[in-house]
């Protein structure tokens, strides 16, 4: 079913200088969602958040399996 | 810049709509309203093109422009079909810290702030080598 993408990189505040790792993971859900798991270290140091980020295909473009993947939070207003 | 990097970048996006903005909900919920009928990229454009103008006749009027079924679109605006998803997008958002809009996550690392195409572009790049 899914490709599962893992990695290891830095997901940090681009204040911060330490690095973290955090691992990415694309799977397909019902066949509805893709799921993106994040685990960023937000806040004090040593504090892990693993957060997972869904979104509806219709609010994707590009390629299932490109090798970047860009998540833009934005407000229409 | 998606065609620059045409199969290489895929760009997701996320409702991020600010608690001070307070037509922007329903102009979140709209733009999903139109995915539902195959026309989210249009919509979405069009939003950021004539923002603010939200309110519900104006976000069904884009819905008749781009040719969408317009009584199936204010159905779905009218009944907030999907407003739990964009609280979830929010909620994800705020699990994240992310606070001002727009913010990116480029592979994971945190964009904050609309940055220069040139700042993108060696994100991008660096993005690019590291999965090599």
């Amino acid at each position: 079913m899914g490709t599962a993408a893992s990695y290891s990189r830095s997901v940090k505040c681009l204040s911060r200088s330490s690095a973290r790792s955090s691992r990415v993971y694309y799977s397909p859900i019902a066949a509805l969602l893709a799921l993106l798991v994040v685990t960023a270290s937000i806040g004090a140091p040593r504090a892990l958040a693993q957060i997972e980020l869904s979104w509806s295909p219709s609010m994707v473009k590009g390629p299932p399996g490109a090798p970047v993947t860009i998540v833009e939070f934005s407000d229409y207003q | 810049m998606l065609e620059e990097y045409a199969g290489r970048v895929r760009l997701v996006f996320k409702d991020r709509p600010l608690a001070m903005h307070t037509l922007a909900r329903a102009a979140h919920e709209a733009a999903r309203c139109a995915g539902a009928q195959g026309k989210y990229w249009p919509y979405h454009d069009r939003l950021f093109a004539v923002q603010p103008a939200f309110r519900r006749a104006d976000l069904v009027g884009y819905a008749r422009e781009l040719g969408l079924d317009r009584d199936e679109f204010a159905r779905c605006l009218d009944e907030r079909r999907f407003a739990a998803d964009v609280e979830r997008d929010i909620a994800q958002a705020q699990a994240l810290g992310i606070n001002s809009t727009p913010t990116f996550l480029i592979n994971g690392r945190l964009v904050i702030g609309a940055s220069s195409i040139e700042e993108f572009r060696s994100i991008i790049d660096k993005a690019l080598q590291e999965r090599r």
